[in-house]
Protein backbone atom coordinates (compact mmCIF):
# COMPACT_ATOMS: atom_id res chain seq x y z
CA UNK A 1 0.00 0.00 0.00
CA UNK A 2 2.54 2.43 1.23
CA UNK A 3 5.00 1.18 -2.04
CA UNK A 4 1.59 1.93 -4.12
CA UNK A 5 1.36 5.54 -3.03
CA UNK A 6 4.84 6.61 -3.45
CA UNK A 7 4.72 5.41 -6.74
CA UNK A 8 1.73 7.63 -7.66
CA UNK A 9 3.51 10.60 -5.31
CA UNK A 10 6.91 9.82 -7.69
CA UNK A 11 4.40 9.82 -10.74
CA UNK A 12 3.27 13.07 -10.19
CA UNK A 13 6.47 14.68 -9.41
CA UNK A 14 7.88 13.10 -13.12
CA UNK A 15 4.66 14.68 -14.38
CA UNK A 16 5.07 17.95 -12.63
CA UNK A 17 8.72 18.25 -13.67
CA UNK A 18 7.56 17.36 -17.45
CA UNK A 19 4.80 20.42 -17.11
CA UNK A 20 7.82 22.34 -16.40
CA UNK A 21 9.76 21.66 -19.16
CA UNK A 22 7.16 21.84 -21.42
CA UNK A 23 6.23 25.37 -19.89
CA UNK A 24 7.68 27.87 -21.90
CA UNK A 25 10.19 29.21 -19.39
CA UNK A 26 11.63 32.49 -21.06
CA UNK A 27 15.25 32.03 -22.14
CA UNK A 28 17.02 34.72 -19.39
CA UNK A 29 15.06 32.91 -16.61
CA UNK A 30 17.16 29.56 -17.36
CA UNK A 31 20.12 31.17 -17.79
CA UNK A 32 20.18 32.20 -14.35
CA UNK A 33 18.42 29.19 -13.31
CA UNK A 34 21.43 27.00 -14.40
CA UNK A 35 23.94 29.90 -13.40
CA UNK A 36 22.31 29.11 -9.93
CA UNK A 37 23.00 25.50 -10.01
CA UNK A 38 26.82 25.77 -11.18
CA UNK A 39 27.31 28.20 -8.62
CA UNK A 40 26.11 25.67 -5.97
CA UNK A 41 28.05 23.17 -7.27
CA UNK A 42 30.95 25.35 -6.95
CA UNK A 43 29.96 25.44 -3.27
CA UNK A 44 29.87 22.40 -2.43
CA UNK A 45 32.58 21.04 -4.53
CA UNK A 46 34.71 23.66 -2.97
CA UNK A 47 35.20 21.79 0.72
CA UNK A 48 35.75 18.63 -0.36
CA UNK A 49 38.36 19.40 -2.65
CA UNK A 50 39.76 20.98 -0.04
CA UNK A 51 39.67 18.02 2.39
CA UNK A 52 40.56 15.75 0.17
CA UNK A 53 43.56 17.30 -1.17
CA UNK A 54 44.89 18.25 2.53
CA UNK A 55 44.19 22.09 2.17
CA UNK A 56 41.53 22.30 4.57
CA UNK A 57 42.68 20.46 7.84
CA UNK A 58 41.04 18.48 9.54
CA UNK A 59 39.34 15.93 7.28
CA UNK A 60 35.72 15.89 8.10
CA UNK A 61 33.83 12.88 7.05
CA UNK A 62 30.19 14.23 7.60
CA UNK A 63 30.95 17.56 5.70
CA UNK A 64 32.16 15.47 2.91
CA UNK A 65 29.50 13.15 2.70
CA UNK A 66 26.94 15.98 3.12
CA UNK A 67 28.83 18.54 -0.10
CA UNK A 68 28.69 14.94 -1.91
CA UNK A 69 25.35 14.22 -1.21
CA UNK A 70 24.06 17.74 -2.29
CA UNK A 71 26.70 18.06 -5.50
CA UNK A 72 25.00 14.60 -6.76
CA UNK A 73 21.53 16.31 -6.75
CA UNK A 74 23.10 19.27 -8.27
CA UNK A 75 24.96 17.69 -11.41
CA UNK A 76 21.65 16.66 -12.70
CA UNK A 77 20.18 19.53 -12.67
CA UNK A 78 22.02 22.24 -15.01
CA UNK A 79 21.16 20.34 -18.15
CA UNK A 80 17.58 20.96 -19.35
CA UNK A 81 18.92 24.70 -19.04
CA UNK A 82 21.38 24.63 -21.72
CA UNK A 83 17.98 24.79 -24.00
CA UNK A 84 18.11 25.91 -27.85
CA UNK A 85 16.49 29.00 -26.76
CA UNK A 86 18.81 30.37 -24.99
CA UNK A 87 21.43 30.56 -27.50
CA UNK A 88 20.98 34.08 -27.98
CA UNK A 89 21.79 34.60 -24.21
CA UNK A 90 24.48 36.55 -22.47
CA UNK A 91 26.72 34.26 -20.89
CA UNK A 92 29.80 32.04 -21.23
CA UNK A 93 27.92 29.30 -22.79
CA UNK A 94 29.42 28.34 -26.24
CA UNK A 95 27.38 27.69 -29.25
CA UNK A 96 29.52 24.55 -29.49
CA UNK A 97 27.04 23.11 -26.52
CA UNK A 98 24.30 22.64 -29.44
CA UNK A 99 26.55 21.99 -32.61
CA UNK A 100 28.55 19.43 -30.65
CA UNK A 101 25.50 18.14 -28.72
CA UNK A 102 26.35 14.47 -28.23
CA UNK A 103 29.78 15.35 -27.04
CA UNK A 104 28.31 17.59 -24.51
CA UNK A 105 25.79 15.27 -23.28
CA UNK A 106 28.11 12.66 -23.05
CA UNK A 107 30.33 14.87 -20.24
CA UNK A 108 26.83 15.86 -19.25
CA UNK A 109 26.13 12.04 -18.11
CA UNK A 110 29.74 11.78 -16.90
CA UNK A 111 29.46 14.20 -14.48
CA UNK A 112 26.37 12.88 -12.64
CA UNK A 113 28.45 9.05 -13.10
CA UNK A 114 31.69 10.43 -11.50
CA UNK A 115 29.35 12.75 -8.82
CA UNK A 116 26.97 9.78 -7.70
CA UNK A 117 29.96 7.36 -7.14
CA UNK A 118 31.86 10.18 -5.08
CA UNK A 119 28.92 10.88 -2.80
CA UNK A 120 28.66 6.57 -2.36
CA UNK A 121 32.41 6.90 -1.37
CA UNK A 122 31.74 9.72 1.14
CA UNK A 123 28.58 8.54 2.38
CA UNK A 124 30.43 5.21 3.33
CA UNK A 125 33.45 7.56 4.70
CA UNK A 126 36.05 5.68 2.93
CA UNK A 127 38.47 9.19 2.65
CA UNK A 128 40.93 6.99 0.68
CA UNK A 129 38.25 6.50 -2.03
CA UNK A 130 36.64 10.03 -2.08
CA UNK A 131 40.38 11.52 -1.89
CA UNK A 132 40.75 9.21 -5.38
CA UNK A 133 37.27 10.32 -7.05
CA UNK A 134 37.46 14.26 -6.26
CA UNK A 135 40.05 13.99 -9.08
CA UNK A 136 37.93 12.30 -11.35
CA UNK A 137 34.84 15.00 -10.67
CA UNK A 138 37.61 18.10 -10.96
CA UNK A 139 38.23 16.20 -14.21
CA UNK A 140 34.95 16.65 -15.73
CA UNK A 141 34.26 19.83 -14.79
CA UNK A 142 37.58 20.84 -16.16
CA UNK A 143 36.62 18.94 -19.45
CA UNK A 144 33.25 20.57 -20.29
CA UNK A 145 35.24 24.07 -19.62
CA UNK A 146 37.46 23.89 -22.19
CA UNK A 147 35.20 23.30 -25.02
CA UNK A 148 31.96 24.56 -23.81
CA UNK A 149 32.13 27.55 -21.81
CA UNK A 150 34.49 30.99 -22.65
CA UNK A 151 37.61 31.75 -21.83
CA UNK A 152 37.10 34.86 -18.97
CA UNK B 1 76.86 16.45 26.57
CA UNK B 2 78.46 15.23 23.45
CA UNK B 3 79.84 17.54 21.20
CA UNK B 4 80.80 17.19 17.42
CA UNK B 5 84.65 18.63 16.78
CA UNK B 6 84.93 21.64 14.74
CA UNK B 7 86.84 19.13 12.00
CA UNK B 8 84.43 16.77 11.88
CA UNK B 9 81.69 19.61 11.16
CA UNK B 10 83.54 21.12 8.27
CA UNK B 11 84.16 17.63 6.90
CA UNK B 12 80.58 16.96 7.17
CA UNK B 13 80.00 20.30 5.46
CA UNK B 14 82.71 19.78 2.58
CA UNK B 15 81.05 16.34 1.82
CA UNK B 16 77.57 17.88 1.31
CA UNK B 17 79.10 20.99 -0.82
CA UNK B 18 80.24 18.55 -3.02
CA UNK B 19 77.62 15.54 -2.96
CA UNK B 20 75.25 18.84 -4.24
CA UNK B 21 77.44 20.06 -7.01
CA UNK B 22 78.09 16.61 -8.22
CA UNK B 23 74.11 15.92 -8.56
CA UNK B 24 72.75 19.15 -8.24
CA UNK B 25 71.90 19.60 -11.84
CA UNK B 26 70.14 17.32 -12.97
CA UNK B 27 68.32 17.93 -9.78
CA UNK B 28 67.84 21.34 -10.77
CA UNK B 29 66.84 20.63 -14.34
CA UNK B 30 64.00 18.75 -12.84
CA UNK B 31 62.78 21.47 -11.74
CA UNK B 32 63.17 23.70 -14.46
CA UNK B 33 61.73 20.95 -16.63
CA UNK B 34 58.44 21.40 -13.94
CA UNK B 35 58.87 25.21 -14.44
CA UNK B 36 59.28 24.99 -18.38
CA UNK B 37 55.96 22.48 -18.56
CA UNK B 38 57.76 19.83 -20.73
CA UNK B 39 56.02 17.19 -19.90
CA UNK B 40 52.56 18.93 -21.11
CA UNK B 41 53.55 17.86 -24.96
CA UNK B 42 56.26 15.55 -24.77
CA UNK B 43 53.71 13.01 -23.28
CA UNK B 44 50.69 11.13 -23.75
CA UNK B 45 47.59 11.48 -22.23
CA UNK B 46 46.64 9.01 -19.71
CA UNK B 47 43.55 7.05 -21.15
CA UNK B 48 42.11 6.44 -17.36
CA UNK B 49 43.33 6.78 -13.81
CA UNK B 50 45.24 3.46 -14.15
CA UNK B 51 47.06 4.35 -17.25
CA UNK B 52 50.65 5.64 -16.75
CA UNK B 53 51.91 7.03 -20.21
CA UNK B 54 55.85 6.91 -20.19
CA UNK B 55 57.00 10.61 -19.40
CA UNK B 56 58.87 12.44 -21.82
CA UNK B 57 58.25 9.66 -24.42
CA UNK B 58 56.26 11.62 -26.42
CA UNK B 59 53.36 11.90 -28.49
CA UNK B 60 50.88 14.56 -27.29
CA UNK B 61 48.53 15.73 -30.00
CA UNK B 62 48.54 19.68 -30.25
CA UNK B 63 46.30 21.22 -32.53
CA UNK B 64 46.35 24.69 -34.24
CA UNK B 65 44.84 26.03 -37.09
CA UNK B 66 47.88 25.19 -39.06
CA UNK B 67 47.69 21.39 -38.60
CA UNK B 68 48.43 18.99 -35.75
CA UNK B 69 51.62 19.00 -34.26
CA UNK B 70 52.94 15.97 -32.09
CA UNK B 71 55.41 16.32 -29.10
CA UNK B 72 58.50 13.83 -30.23
CA UNK B 73 60.04 11.60 -27.34
CA UNK B 74 62.96 13.35 -25.43
CA UNK B 75 64.24 10.69 -23.82
CA UNK B 76 67.90 9.68 -23.75
CA UNK B 77 66.85 6.63 -26.54
CA UNK B 78 69.81 6.44 -29.53
CA UNK B 79 66.88 6.00 -32.24
CA UNK B 80 63.74 7.00 -30.53
CA UNK B 81 64.65 9.66 -28.38
CA UNK B 82 67.25 12.13 -28.52
CA UNK B 83 70.18 10.22 -27.05
CA UNK B 84 71.92 10.58 -29.90
CA UNK B 85 72.09 14.45 -29.39
CA UNK B 86 75.40 16.99 -27.76
CA UNK B 87 74.74 18.99 -25.58
CA UNK B 88 75.35 22.02 -28.17
CA UNK B 89 72.45 20.04 -30.09
CA UNK B 90 70.32 20.83 -27.58
CA UNK B 91 71.21 24.52 -27.07
CA UNK B 92 70.84 24.73 -30.82
CA UNK B 93 67.48 23.17 -30.42
CA UNK B 94 66.26 25.48 -27.48
CA UNK B 95 68.11 29.08 -28.33
CA UNK B 96 67.57 28.99 -32.23
CA UNK B 97 64.76 26.63 -32.59
CA UNK B 98 66.84 24.19 -35.00
CA UNK B 99 67.21 20.50 -35.76
CA UNK B 100 70.95 18.93 -35.25
CA UNK B 101 70.29 18.89 -39.38
CA UNK B 102 70.17 22.53 -38.94
CA UNK B 103 66.55 22.85 -40.30
CA UNK B 104 64.09 24.41 -38.40
CA UNK B 105 61.51 23.49 -35.69
CA UNK B 106 57.74 24.21 -36.21
CA UNK B 107 57.04 26.86 -33.70
CA UNK B 108 54.54 24.99 -32.25
CA UNK B 109 57.61 24.14 -30.59
CA UNK B 110 57.92 27.26 -28.29
CA UNK B 111 61.29 27.85 -29.03
CA UNK B 112 60.35 31.95 -29.52
CA UNK B 113 60.09 31.96 -25.16
CA UNK B 114 62.52 29.44 -24.91
CA UNK B 115 65.18 31.33 -26.43
CA UNK B 116 65.29 33.32 -23.33
CA UNK B 117 66.62 30.51 -21.20
CA UNK B 118 69.79 30.49 -19.79
CA UNK B 119 73.03 28.88 -20.58
CA UNK B 120 73.39 27.91 -17.50
CA UNK B 121 69.61 26.58 -16.87
CA UNK B 122 69.86 24.95 -20.44
CA UNK B 123 72.88 22.83 -19.01
CA UNK B 124 71.05 21.80 -16.26
CA UNK B 125 67.87 21.26 -18.25
CA UNK B 126 69.98 18.81 -20.06
CA UNK B 127 71.62 16.96 -17.60
CA UNK B 128 68.25 16.17 -16.41
CA UNK B 129 66.82 14.88 -20.19
CA UNK B 130 70.13 12.77 -20.08
CA UNK B 131 69.04 10.93 -16.71
CA UNK B 132 65.72 9.88 -17.89
CA UNK B 133 65.14 6.32 -18.43
CA UNK B 134 65.11 5.77 -21.99
CA UNK B 135 62.01 5.21 -23.79
CA UNK B 136 61.49 3.28 -27.30
CA UNK B 137 58.40 4.57 -28.22
CA UNK B 138 58.21 5.92 -31.68
CA UNK B 139 57.38 9.80 -32.04
CA UNK B 140 54.42 10.87 -34.01
CA UNK B 141 54.54 12.56 -37.30
CA UNK B 142 52.87 15.70 -37.81
CA UNK B 143 49.40 16.35 -39.06
CA UNK B 144 49.94 19.55 -41.04
CA UNK B 145 47.76 21.68 -43.80
CA UNK B 146 49.00 22.01 -47.58
CA UNK B 147 50.97 24.89 -47.14
CA UNK B 148 52.52 24.46 -44.00
CA UNK B 149 54.47 21.25 -44.60
CA UNK B 150 57.50 23.13 -45.93
CA UNK B 151 59.84 23.59 -42.63
CA UNK B 152 62.20 26.20 -45.15
CA UNK B 153 58.83 28.24 -45.31
CA UNK B 154 59.41 28.82 -41.40
CA UNK B 155 62.58 30.85 -41.69
CA UNK B 156 60.51 33.30 -43.19
CA UNK B 157 58.48 33.21 -40.27
CA UNK B 158 61.56 33.58 -37.93
CA UNK B 159 62.76 36.04 -40.07
CA UNK B 160 59.34 37.90 -39.11
CA UNK B 161 58.75 36.82 -35.46
CA UNK B 162 62.03 35.44 -33.83
CA UNK B 163 64.12 36.79 -31.84
CA UNK B 164 66.94 34.52 -30.52
CA UNK B 165 69.02 35.08 -27.22
CA UNK B 166 68.95 34.77 -23.63
CA UNK B 167 66.68 36.86 -21.19
CA UNK B 168 68.38 39.60 -20.25
CA UNK B 169 67.84 41.11 -16.38
CA UNK B 170 65.95 44.58 -16.43
CA UNK B 171 68.68 46.24 -13.82
CA UNK B 172 65.92 48.55 -12.64
CA UNK B 173 63.84 46.39 -11.65
CA UNK B 174 63.85 44.22 -8.59
CA UNK B 175 65.35 40.67 -8.20
CA UNK B 176 62.12 39.10 -7.96
CA UNK B 177 60.15 41.02 -10.77
CA UNK B 178 63.23 39.82 -13.23
CA UNK B 179 62.52 36.16 -11.35
CA UNK B 180 58.58 36.28 -12.19
CA UNK B 181 59.81 38.24 -15.63
CA UNK B 182 61.88 34.75 -16.27
CA UNK B 183 59.11 32.44 -15.09
CA UNK B 184 56.79 33.31 -16.82
CA UNK B 185 58.06 34.76 -20.50
CA UNK B 186 60.78 31.71 -20.53
CA UNK B 187 60.27 28.81 -18.62
CA UNK B 188 56.25 28.77 -18.49
CA UNK B 189 56.02 30.35 -21.85
CA UNK B 190 52.81 31.60 -20.72
CA UNK B 191 52.52 34.12 -24.07
CA UNK B 192 52.31 30.76 -25.98
CA UNK B 193 48.73 30.49 -25.32
CA UNK B 194 47.96 33.72 -23.64
CA UNK B 195 49.21 36.40 -26.16
CA UNK B 196 46.62 36.81 -28.79
CA UNK B 197 48.45 35.74 -32.81
CA UNK B 198 48.28 37.19 -36.22
CA UNK B 199 47.08 35.62 -39.24
CA UNK B 200 50.44 33.83 -39.81
CA UNK B 201 50.76 32.97 -35.92
CA UNK B 202 53.33 35.20 -34.97
CA UNK B 203 52.46 36.80 -31.63
CA UNK B 204 50.90 40.50 -31.39
CA UNK B 205 53.95 41.71 -29.77
CA UNK B 206 52.32 44.74 -28.26
CA UNK B 207 49.36 43.09 -26.79
CA UNK B 208 51.53 40.78 -24.75
CA UNK B 209 49.45 38.40 -22.29
CA UNK B 210 46.27 40.58 -23.32
CA UNK B 211 44.40 36.82 -24.09
CA UNK B 212 43.72 35.24 -27.24
CA UNK B 213 39.84 35.02 -27.62
CA UNK B 214 38.72 31.24 -27.80
CA UNK B 215 42.03 30.34 -26.06
CA UNK B 216 43.20 31.56 -23.15
CA UNK B 217 41.94 34.55 -21.05
CA UNK B 218 44.14 38.09 -20.34
CA UNK B 219 46.76 37.81 -17.66
CA UNK B 220 47.22 41.78 -17.46
CA UNK B 221 45.81 44.02 -14.46
CA UNK B 222 43.06 44.46 -16.08
CA UNK B 223 41.16 40.99 -15.44
CA UNK B 224 44.25 39.58 -12.66
CA UNK B 225 43.79 43.16 -10.88
CA UNK B 226 40.93 42.17 -9.46
CA UNK B 227 41.57 38.78 -7.71
CA UNK B 228 43.80 39.07 -4.86
CA UNK B 229 47.22 37.47 -4.28
CA UNK B 230 45.41 34.97 -2.46
CA UNK B 231 42.97 33.95 -4.94
CA UNK B 232 45.44 34.13 -7.69
CA UNK B 233 48.30 31.57 -5.85
CA UNK B 234 45.63 29.20 -4.74
CA UNK B 235 43.94 29.17 -8.37
CA UNK B 236 48.20 28.38 -9.96
CA UNK B 237 48.63 25.75 -7.26
CA UNK B 238 45.01 23.53 -7.74
CA UNK B 239 43.47 25.30 -10.72
CA UNK B 240 40.43 26.21 -8.43
CA UNK B 241 38.98 29.02 -7.07
CA UNK B 242 37.93 29.87 -3.51
CA UNK B 243 34.35 29.52 -4.92
CA UNK B 244 35.14 26.04 -5.74
CA UNK B 245 34.90 27.01 -9.53
CA UNK B 246 37.19 24.81 -11.42
CA UNK B 247 39.99 25.28 -14.43
CA UNK B 248 39.37 24.23 -18.29
CA UNK B 249 41.30 20.90 -18.72
CA UNK B 250 44.34 22.88 -20.86
CA UNK B 251 44.75 25.16 -17.75
CA UNK B 252 44.60 22.67 -14.87
CA UNK B 253 47.31 20.23 -16.40
CA UNK B 254 49.78 23.58 -17.06
CA UNK B 255 48.49 23.97 -13.08
CA UNK B 256 49.44 19.97 -12.05
CA UNK B 257 52.50 19.85 -14.39
CA UNK B 258 53.58 23.51 -13.33
CA UNK B 259 52.46 26.09 -11.41
CA UNK B 260 51.71 23.90 -8.69
CA UNK B 261 55.58 22.49 -8.49
CA UNK B 262 56.86 26.13 -7.99
CA UNK B 263 58.27 27.08 -5.25
CA UNK B 264 56.56 29.49 -2.75
CA UNK B 265 58.82 32.16 -3.74
CA UNK B 266 58.72 31.32 -7.11
CA UNK B 267 55.09 31.34 -6.95
CA UNK B 268 55.58 34.73 -5.54
CA UNK B 269 57.58 36.24 -8.33
CA UNK B 270 55.47 34.99 -11.15
CA UNK B 271 51.95 36.47 -9.60
CA UNK B 272 54.44 39.95 -8.38
CA UNK B 273 55.43 40.23 -12.29
CA UNK B 274 51.61 39.52 -13.65
CA UNK B 275 50.68 42.86 -11.32
CA UNK B 276 53.11 44.98 -13.18
CA UNK B 277 52.05 44.60 -16.36
CA UNK B 278 50.70 47.64 -18.16
CA UNK B 279 46.63 46.60 -18.26
CA UNK B 280 45.91 45.58 -21.41
CA UNK B 281 41.75 45.23 -22.71
CA UNK B 282 40.41 42.02 -23.85
CA UNK B 283 40.26 41.22 -27.43
CA UNK B 284 37.42 42.62 -29.40
CA UNK B 285 34.91 40.15 -29.28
Amino acid sequence: MKKTLLAAGVAIAVGSIAGIALAQVKPDVLVKQRQAVMTLQGKYFGPIAGMASGKVTPYNADVVARSATYLENLAQMPWDGFHENTKGEKSRALPEIWSQKAKFDELAQRLQTETAKLAELARAKDAAGVKQQYAAVGKVCGACHEGFREKQ
Amino acid sequence: MSRTSPATAGLLLFLAATLCFAQGDAKRGEYLAKAGGCLGCHTVEAKDAKDKPVPYAGGRALKTPFGTFHGPNITPHPEAGIGRWSEADFMRAIREGRRPDGSNYFPAFPYPSFTLITDADLRDLWAYLRSLPQSSRQSEPHDLGFLYRWRFLVSFWKWLFFEPGPFAPEPAKSAQLNRGAYLVRALGHCGECHTPRNFLGGPKKDRFLAGAKDIAPNLTPTRVGKKGDGELKEFLRTAMTPDGDVAAESMAEVVTNTTSQLTPQDLDALVAYLRSLPPLPDEAK
